[in-house]
């Protein structure tokens, strides 16, 4: 039952934060509003078990990527008249919505056809630290490192983008 | 019996490699410093002179061997092989080939060593031996050829090289109409090639399309398929060595370097119809009157050339006649089944003809290129080398005993007359003394008597030992080259027709020596007949006749030119424009851009939807998946 | 129950949808797609409960490390487009206009 009260809770919340990052206009507001969406979806992992996404999740997501994302909003320093002027805004999204609409109803239907399962928290160190660091470095041992590759071309690609002064001011 | 051999794809590989270097060279110095011009002599004159040795190699290699075995062959790769047909890039060495082989090197050296100095201080000297080469590499493939096939890839190879030499002088417009001529007619001649070609490989292709093959299955030829076979291939000869009615490219063939007329009269080019039916004798013995018309169409077209040299004023275009007149002879030898007194005639006259234009070259260079004979005259004490031997090849020519042609016409006219085809016998003879009278009018005109142009006179003289050396060759082997094939009347024993028994399938005529009697006496006769006729109006110097009545006509040539040109010429431009301006533009282009105009609306049309926002496109991408997600959806309950 | 999780991803996913296609200001564009990548991560977590197999959770890191690199790349032409054009639009870029 008290499961059952925090999904409720953490659910809301994810739910209400993801509509103000659509809604709002400022982007910081938004970013803010999404980091709520954020935490939320950590205490979700949480009860599904996943002790160690959700603390990746906290410390990754919403400590680092969204800290970055926040400090680039706040190193541009966004004045109003910088923001693009959506008239009609509302209008968009509703239509976005109905357009959308017919995904989700066959993604709900999808999931009605799946079985049920109960989601009692397991013991068993299941999704501990330890566990997953095995799963990841013996059978993800590839996709790994062609992560971490990924992750090197991306930063040399970002120092490659925003780095070079001299040209970029021309 | 096979006698395989590795060494015969080198003779014309010899003057094609000369001809990719040379043209290289050119290719690549031509806008820049020139090179000097004894390197291109050089490089041009080794080709010929190692196919020239290749060749002697390859005559006593076949002289060592017993008669009926004398033959080398040469596969060199396997060309295509489409169903039935089985080509390869093979080449045959028989005693008909080898005498070819012989005087078309030895002939065709000479003349190169010859242009050296007829060519001297020509711009283009490189270009213009890089194609003598691949003219003469052409012809050696045509003669080595072991089928039709490779034949007709040498035979085609020699056409082009006749273009491009003929048109050499670039820079005039007649030179290259004279060109474009000599092209297009050989195409007309070139398609009844391939045409009796194609016959012949639908009669008997399957069992093999060599001419050992074709030889041996020639039995199983139906005789309409047969005729109609000898016929095309004898168009394809007509317009290869000028007969009627393709003979107008030749004299307007002129145009091109003397060197080059040279080697196309007597070492290349016009003498192959006349080997390709010799190398076909097999097929025209099988049809005897295919050979009858062969023959016809040859002494008549002797006839007619003799007829239009008598009035020519330009000295290479009386040798020009006399070659189509000589041609003419020797396809009435080929008609009449006496292969090799044709072959034989192609052998001598190969050596004078050279001879002729090599010093018909020598005149003209001397008088600083005039070709009128009506602006010479005398030049017998200025140019004695260049006179002597070019009395020689008149001789020849004129079929005087004991030179050369005597052997060789009188060998054909006899031939004739034993066969009982009196009527060509009685033409050739009238054609002899035709044939004397205008090789010593044109002999009297430019040699004897007074000068007629003085200036030109004064300033001409001897042409160098580059270009008389060439001269005394030729002009020995055409006083002798007779005495190869001295008939048994004379106390000799047919060499020559020995020799090539074993290529050609003919039978000789057995006659009395009444016959054969009558026959060199009629040609002696006429001869003398028309040496004196020469000698009368023109020994003693003569000035610019003019023509009128019948003289007139064979001046213009019986206007057989204007008739070509108003009858298929005009015409044929006339329906080309009709095709290009109503049919192209309605029929064939509207469709092509009535589609490229409909796909230019419907592109219009959906330039509308690539707004070019990136948003739009993620909006597209999602309606796609609204869409489908509501059809998948159906499916699902 | 495990189709509440379900049901909450698919909606989280559909909001990104709706943030990408109807919104023109780059980062809330950027951060819609963070969603929906974290919408899928939930029902990986999800699915991984079910099958009580972790495979889901090392697929969900992965995940998070394209979204890293993605941010740093993304953040990057942000800072682009904001040096050249001064605007945040994402319809400055129209070169594609047929």
């Amino acid at each position: 039952m008290f499961a059952d009260g925090l999904f409720m809770l953490f659910a809301v919340l994810a739910v209400l934060g993801a509509a103000g990052l659509v809604l709002f206009r400022h982007p910081m507001n938004g970013a803010m509003s999404f980091v709520i969406t954020l935490i939320s979806l950590a205490g979700l992992y949480a009860l599904l078990s996943a002790k160690l996404i959700f603390a990746l999740q906290l410390i990754v997501y919403a400590g680092a990527i969204m800290s970055l994302i926040v400090f680039i909003i706040m190193f541009l320093n966004i004045q109003p008249e910088d923001l693009p002027k959506e008239e009609g805004k509302l209008l968009n999204i509703l239509g976005a919505l109905i357009i959308v609409a017919p995904i989700g109803y066959f993604l709900v239907k999808i999931v009605n056809r799946l079985p049920n399962a109960t989601t009692e928290l397991l013991g068993n160190n299941f999704g501990g630290v330890k566990p997953v660091g095995l799963l990841l470095f013996k059978d993800w041992l590839v996709p790994f490192e062609i992560v971490s590759i990924l992750l090197l071309v991306s930063l040399m690609g970002a120092l490659l983008l925003a780095g070079k002064k001299k040209e970029v001011s021309k | 019996m096979e006698h395989s051999v590795t060494y015969l794809g080198l003779i014309p590989l010899f003057p094609l490699m000369g001809a990719v270097l040379i043209g290289l060279l050119h290719v690549f110095t031509c806008n820049r410093r020139k090179l000097p011009e004894m390197l291109y002599g050089l490089l041009a004159c080794v080709g010929p002179v190692l196919s020239f040795i290749m060749a002697l190699k390859i005559f006593f290699a076949l002289k060592g061997m017993p008669a009926d075995e004398r033959f080398l062959s040469q596969v060199a790769f396997t060309w295509f092989s489409v169903g039935d047909l089985h080509i390869n890039m093979g080449f045959l060495a028989d005693p008909l080939s080898s005498l070819m082989l012989l005087f078309v090197t030895l002939i065709g050296s000479l003349i190169h060593i010859y242009s050296i100095g007829y060519m001297k201080g020509d711009k283009n000297f490189g270009k213009f031996f890089s194609y003598l080469n691949l003219f003469l590499g052409s012809m050696l493939i045509l003669v080595l050829g072991d089928s039709p096939v490779v034949m007709f890839v040498g035979w085609e190879g020699v056409g082009l090289c006749s273009y491009l030499l003929i048109s050499f002088y670039s820079d005039g417009t007649d030179n290259v109409l004279a060109g474009n001529k000599a092209f297009i007619v050989n195409r007309v001649g070139d398609l009844g090639f391939v045409l009796g070609m194609s016959f012949l490989f639908w009669g008997i292709g399957s069992h093999g399309f060599d001419y050992m093959s074709l030889k041996a299955n020639v039995h199983h030829l139906a005789p309409g398929v047969a005729l109609a076979t000898c016929l095309l291939l004898f168009v394809g000869a007509t317009g290869k060595s000028a007969q009627i009615p393709l003979y107008v490219w030749l004299p307007d063939a002129m145009a091109g370097p003397t060197p080059v007329s040279a080697l196309i009269h007597a070492a290349t080019m016009v003498t192959a119809g006349v080997y390709m039916v010799a190398r076909f004798s097999f097929l025209y013995a099988h049809v005897e009157l295919a050979g009858t018309i062969v023959a016809w169409v040859g002494i008549l077209t002797a006839l007619l050339a003799a007829i239009f040299g008598m009035f020519q004023e330009d000295i290479k275009k009386v040798l020009a006649y006399s070659t189509v007149s000589q041609l003419g002879y020797m396809f009435a030898g080929v008609g009449v089944a006496a292969y090799s007194a044709g072959i034989f005639h192609v052998f001598t006259h190969a050596f004078f003809k050279a001879l002729l234009f090599l010093g018909a070259g020598s005149v003209i260079c001397a008088l600083h290129h005039e070709q009128n004979i009506w602006k010479m005259g005398g030049l017998k004490k200025k140019m004695p080398k260049t006179y002597i031997t070019m009395l020689i090849g008149a001789l020849a020519l004129s079929g005087c005993p004991p030179f050369s042609g005597f052997f060789s016409k009188d060998e054909i006219l006899y031939s004739a007359l034993a066969s009982g085809h009196f009527g060509i016998w009685a033409v050739g003879v009238l054609v002899a003394g035709m044939t004397a009278y205008y090789t010593f009018r044109m002999m009297f005109v430019v040699f004897h008597g007074e000068p007629r142009d003085q200036h030109a006179y004064d300033h001409a003289q001897e042409s160098p030992a580059v270009m008389t050396v060439p001269l005394i060759i030729l002009a020995v082997g055409a006083l002798f080259a007779g005495f190869l094939n001295l008939p048994a009347i004379f106390g000799g024993d047919q060499m020559v027709s020995h020799w090539l028994a074993p290529s050609v399938t003919e039978h000789h005529p057995h006659t009395g020596l009444f016959v054969e009697i009558i026959a060199i006496g009629a040609s002696v006769v006429a001869f003398l007949i028309g040496i004196k006729a020469a000698y009368s109006r023109f020994g003693k110097g003569a000035e610019e006749p003019n023509f009128s009545g019948f003289a007139d006509f064979a001046y213009h040539k019986f206007y057989v030119d204007e008739l070509y040109d108003a009858v298929i010429v005009q015409p044929y431009k006339r329906v080309g424009a009709a095709i290009w301006k109503t049919i192209e533009p309605n029929v064939t282009d509207a469709p092509v851009k009535s589609v490229s105009t409909l796909y230019m609306l419907l592109g219009s049309a959906f330039k509308i939807l690539q707004v070019g926002y990136v948003r739009v496109y993620a909006i597209y991408m999602i309606i796609g998946l609204s869409v489908m997600s509501l059809f998948l959806s159906q499916t699902l309950n | 129950m495990i189709h509440s999780y379900l049901y909450l991803s698919i909606i989280l996913f559909c909001l990104g949808v709706v943030g990408v296609i109807s919104r023109r200001n780059v980062f809330t564009v950027f951060m819609s797609i963070e969603l929906m990548l974290n919408s899928a991560n939930l029902a990986f977590i999800a699915f991984s409960r079910v099958h009580e197999s972790m495979d889901g959770h090392v697929l969900a890191m992965m995940v998070m490390a394209v979204a890293a690199a993605e941010a740093a790349l993304a953040l990057a032409v942000v800072i682009l487009l904001h040096k050249h054009k001064s605007k945040l639009d994402t319809n400055v870029f129209s070169l594609l206009k047929g």
